[in-house]
């Protein structure tokens, strides 16, 4: 909610303030309101009278205290920097493989698995055109494939962010990799990235595997299997990301997922679980566009926010619990095909909103993401953009930074409340999965992405190279392609076949046979039957068409 | 090689062979010949003409509802149940055109998706081009090419928010009106119009709590009804389960082969084709008039001179066309 | 813009392959409508024999392919059929994230224009117009006989 600004007793204040209003007035004339992404006003200055920081305790606090709005962690990046975890997916598991060790090569250890976008919709490769493998992600469709993507590498010490939706076949085989190399799932480390169905259904279809009901249901099966098998592991991570690059806004992504987040906790309790149990375990994922003081209020005022809600609302006693943990994106949305490099620039500006929105862990876009999968030299500078930051321009070196700027504590305060009005529209409409089921949700950011375009083709928000400062495209940044040669895939495709043949076909139908049974009974953990199915040799395509069976398949609600 | 028109070869149909095509029961000869009739050419005109012979076989199917109520997720599992018995369907699907640019966005195969690549189903998206006179009259038309081109059964989807549906009613063998549970509606609150002209009555989304009710509600508005105007089937379905459209089918299917309520139907459908068809020819007649005596008309009207009947009498048998012919 | 016409365009806007963004088919979908155009609107993952039936069903004009990965690869297979269908008077767009090695191969496999982020509306409509009048014409039946696109 907002602050009420102190009434200042400085003397000559107000006589300052307003011979600055009018020496600004006589230089500027008349000027439209400006706004925000979000809808707020922003104003040509800030000063004490917006916001004098009175109430520090209560609506901002210290680094790890209660509200958290100034970072979840005492120490924050001083003490222990974010994760750089870059995107990686490509090919067949061998060019996975290949890559990753460089990565781990180069210092990493926290890495990504980013499947095809035939793994995406819930197929073998053997299922879609050959045209389309692998060229935005790897084929990964067995406990073989997962196998050979860690070849030679120790599981039990890397952390994965496992970029798979529900019904999360990915993990699933993981866990079989680690049965059959005798490495425990205690130390199977990571997060279940694509967790979030919700978002899915809304705004990236391609994710959305299994009807809407069934969702609901496995998910919290998911979260039940980790939090008595996997403690290092991450079920939930709630994604801003998709709704904001479908057009929400920042304002509206922070909203809806903060909406979505409390859908979940909901459908834990209800299933009896212990709040100080499964929230812990929440993570969040937002997009960071290039609106950068607006991204950097969306990020504290969610800290907050969340800080609030789940002591208030779900009785959180672990602190833990209190924490609001996300990983930031760069933009895709705001990038150029146009003038590429300008890119570098762009992500630059975006990854330092993420960090003085106190990000757990950043992923930079390379400047050629646009047309594709980047090539290795874009993908460095990605990384090398994090390291400059952090080391030549010292970003980290003092914690929340632009705390106590006049503009920002401000600006943090409207961009709370445009986000709680947000979550109470929704609360209206009966939580989030109602909300959406109805098309409410769609509605709201077809409506601001439509908004969003007009700007973009009245000119009212500049594109550069797009809509101004048009010039040569740079023809030497003309990105190679690389995409998997077809006889590679080929070789892929034979070896899924040779897997296929080569396993005992009755064990495999007993596991996906207790995973139909399971879609039907209610007692039944079905994640858990996935797991099994995993082990017992299924592939990914047929433990997912086998749930879609069962339980429906995933339908976007298209509204034209 | 860049082929800069097109994507290669067209095979154009020539008059002659669009009617023995579409008799034949080609698909594409169908699609033109509908073209030819929304734009009202010549070439459509003589085609609807030559079908006359072959027109009678099809049974026609009129659903109507609000938006929400899975109307159109209903129909593609009643298509399915019509599929299942090989009855070759034909679906028109009619959405608004925007008043103000003349386009419109028709999504309405969305639904239909399952039978995307199912010959044996002919979806086609009409847009209503605020049409004077009504829809009817193209949606006729359309349902007799159909019939011609040897399509079983004819479903005709509108959405069902006024005036468009009680004209289509008399288009249509047996009429359909989808309620949703759950829409917040009431009964009342629905059309009268809409809920008058109904032959059987859907509670759909029969799965959310409510629905029971609303079936009650509907049963009970019957029953205050006269004796003749109760002759009403009321049906349960879940449209994303499929459960209850097998009943409804059948309920349907009963209802289309009683021949008596046909042929009455057809008769008063006539009548009131012929009714909209001289208002439209009418209406293109005042385009064509002489100007300044329509100004004269017009203004003995304004001042009281004259009624509205017998100038349109004069207008009618009137010779006097346009100078500039 | 208002395209100024009888008859209005008919136009489909669809995806193929595996991408389910929809955001800018759904944005190039409502201003095609303000300008006049009927658009039939699908979901995503459209197979090529679908899209053939529906532009033959539905008598279309101009199909706007919106692509966002690599779905555009599958591009020249839908040329191929809807040729094979006899609906080679049909122009094909494509528009999203396209290369320039592709789009090279895709106006060489009968694709009229590849549309890049940053094309204004304006542009758009006047090209789909210009195309819908090629495609109408072509596709008419005061020819006799077979007509050669190319």
């Amino acid at each position: 909610m907002s602050q009420q600004p102190i009434q200042l007793p400085l003397p000559g204040f107000e006589a300052a303030r307003v011979r600055w209003q009018g020496e600004y007035d006589q230089q500027i004339g008349a000027e439209n309101t400006r706004r925000n992404r979000s809808g707020v006003e922003i104003q040509p200055l800030y000063s004490p009278a917006d916001w004098s920081g009175g109430r520090y305790l209560e609506s901002l606090g210290f680094p790890g205290q209660v509200p958290m709005t100034r970072g979840i962690y005492p120490s924050m990046h001083r003490g222990r920097s974010w994760s750089q975890r870059q995107l990686i997916g490509l090919g067949t598991p061998e060019d996975y493989n290949e890559r990753l060790k460089r990565i781990l090569d180069a210092g990493g250890s926290a890495v990504s698995l980013i499947p095809c976008n035939s793994v995406y919709r819930g197929f073998d490769a053997d299922q879609v055109d050959a045209l389309l493998l692998g060229t935005c992600g790897a084929v990964v469709n067995s406990v073989d494939d997962m196998d050979t993507c860690f070849d030679g590498v120790d599981i039990a010490t890397l952390s994965t962010a496992m970029n798979d939706p529900l019904p999360f076949t990915l993990l699933a085989l993981l866990l079989a990799v680690a049965k059959r190399r005798g490495v425990p799932w205690s130390k199977v480390t990571g997060t279940s990235n694509q967790s979030d169905y919700i978002s899915h259904f809304v705004a990236n279809h391609m994710f959305f595997r299994i009807a809407l009901p069934g969702s609901r249901r496995i998910l919290v099966d998911h979260i039940d299997f980790a939090a008595r098998h996997l403690p290092g592991w991450n079920p939930v991570s709630v994604v801003g990301q998709h709704m904001q690059q479908a057009g929400a806004t920042p304002a509206e992504a922070m909203g809806l997922t903060l909406s979505t987040a409390v859908q979940y906790a909901q459908d834990c309790i209800a299933r009896g679980m212990d709040p100080d149990t499964f929230l812990p375990r929440f993570t969040f994922f937002f997009d960071i566009s290039i609106s950068f003081f607006e991204e950097i209020a969306k990020l504290r005022a969610g800290r907050r926010i969340w800080c609030k809600l789940v002591r208030e609302r779900f009785g959180a006693r672990d602190p833990r619990a209190w924490r609001f943990k996300f990983h930031g994106q760069t933009s895709g949305v705001d990038l150029t095909r146009q003038q590429p490099l300008n890119n570098i620039s762009r992500v630059t500006a975006q990854a330092m909103a993420g960090i003085f929105g106190g990000l757990q862990s950043l992923h930079t876009d390379a400047h050629d993401e646009v047309l594709s999968v980047p090539t290795e030299g874009a993908a460095r500078i990605a990384v090398s953009t994090q390291n400059i930051l952090r080391e030549e321009a010292h970003l980290t070196d003092v914690i929340d930074p632009l705390g106590g700027s006049y503009y920002v504590e401000k600006l943090t305060d409207d961009m709370e409340e445009e986000i709680r009005a947000v979550m109470d529209r929704i609360e209206d409409a009966g939580g989030m999965y109602r909300a959406v089921e109805s098309g409410t949700v769609q509605s709201m950011i077809g409506a601001s992405a439509l908004a969003f375009q007009e700007k973009v083709e009245s000119g009212e928000q500049t594109i550069v190279g797009v809509n101004a400062y048009r010039g040569e495209d740079d023809l030497s940044m003309r990105a190679a392609l690389s995409r998997p040669r077809p006889e590679v895939m080929q070789a892929q495709l034979e070896r899924l076949a040779r897997y296929k043949r080569g396993r005992s076909m009755d064990t495999v139908n007993a596991g996906l046979g207790d995973l139909a049974r399971s879609a039907g009974s209610e007692q039944d953990n079905i994640y858990e039957k996935v797991v099994d199915a995993a082990i017992a040799g299924a592939t990914h395509g047929e433990i997912v068409a086998t749930l879609r069976e069962e339980m429906g398949c995933g339908e976007p609600l298209v509204q034209v | 090689m860049r082929r800069a028109a097109g994507t290669g070869v067209s095979h154009a149909i020539s008059p002659d062979n669009l009617l023995e095509a579409l008799v034949n029961g080609d698909a594409r000869a169908l699609a033109r010949a509908i073209s030819n009739v929304e734009r009202h050419t010549d070439a459509g005109r003589s085609t609807l003409l030559a079908i006359q012979p072959h027109l009678g076989r099809a049974r026609v199917v009129g659903v109507t509802g609000v938006p929400g109520g899975g109307k159109s997720t209903l129909i593609s599992r009643y298509v399915r149940e019509l599929r299942r018995v090989n009855k070759r369907v034909g679906v028109i699907a009619i959405d608004p055109s925007s008043p103000f640019s003349g386009g419109a966005l028709l999504g309405d195969r969305i639904r239909m998706a399952e039978h995307a690549t199912d010959e044996g189903v002919f979806v086609r998206s009409l847009a209503s081009r605020g049409q004077a006179g009504g829809l009817a009259p193209t949606a006729t038309h359309i349902i007799d090419l159909m019939d011609a081109a040897g399509w079983d059964r004819i479903v005709v989807e509108t959405v069902g928010t006024g005036q468009g549906e009680i004209d289509i009613a008399d288009a249509v063998d047996v009429r359909v009106v989808v309620c949703a549970t759950g829409l917040g509606d009431d009964v009342q609150a629905l059309k009268a119009g809409i809920l008058e002209i109904a032959d059987v009555l859907v509670v759909n989304k029969a799965d959310l709590p409510g629905s029971t009710t609303m079936v009650n509600q509907l049963e009970a508005m019957l029953a205050l009804r006269a004796q003749e105007a109760r002759d009403v089937d009321v049906c349960k379905t879940t449209a994303t389960t499929g459960e209850g459209v097998a009943a409804l089918a059948k309920t349907i299917e009963n209802r289309l082969s009683t021949g008596e309520s046909r042929k009455l139907r057809s008769q008063l459908r006539m009548r009131r084709l012929l009714a909209a068809a001289a208002g439209n020819l009418l209406t293109r007649r005042l385009c064509d008039l002489d100007e300044q005596w329509l100004i004269e008309i017009c203004e003995s009207l304004q001042h009281g001179e004259a009624d509205l009947e017998s100038a349109a009498d004069r207008v009618l048998r009137s010779g006097r066309v346009s100078s500039d012919d | 813009m208002t395209v100024k016409r009888h008859e209005p365009p008919r136009v489909l806007v669809t995806k193929l392959g595996l991408d389910g963004h929809d955001r800018g088919s759904r944005l190039v979908a409502a201003f095609l409508r303000d300008a006049g155009m009927e658009v039939i609107y699908t979901n995503p993952w459209q197979e090529i024999a679908a899209v053939v039936q529906l532009a033959l069903q539905e008598d279309v004009d101009v199909i706007g392919i919106s692509s966002l990965a690599t779905d555009h690869l599958l591009v020249p297979k839908l040329t191929r059929a809807l040729s094979e269908a006899g609906l080679g008077h049909v122009r094909v767009v494509v528009g999203g994230i396209v290369p320039d090695e592709d789009e090279r191969m895709l106006l060489e496999a009968g694709v009229s224009r590849v549309f890049h982020p940053g094309s204004s509306r304006d542009e758009i409509i006047m090209e789909v117009d210009g195309l819908a009048r090629h495609a109408r014409r072509e596709g008419s039946d005061d020819r006799n006989g077979d007509s050669d696109g190319g």
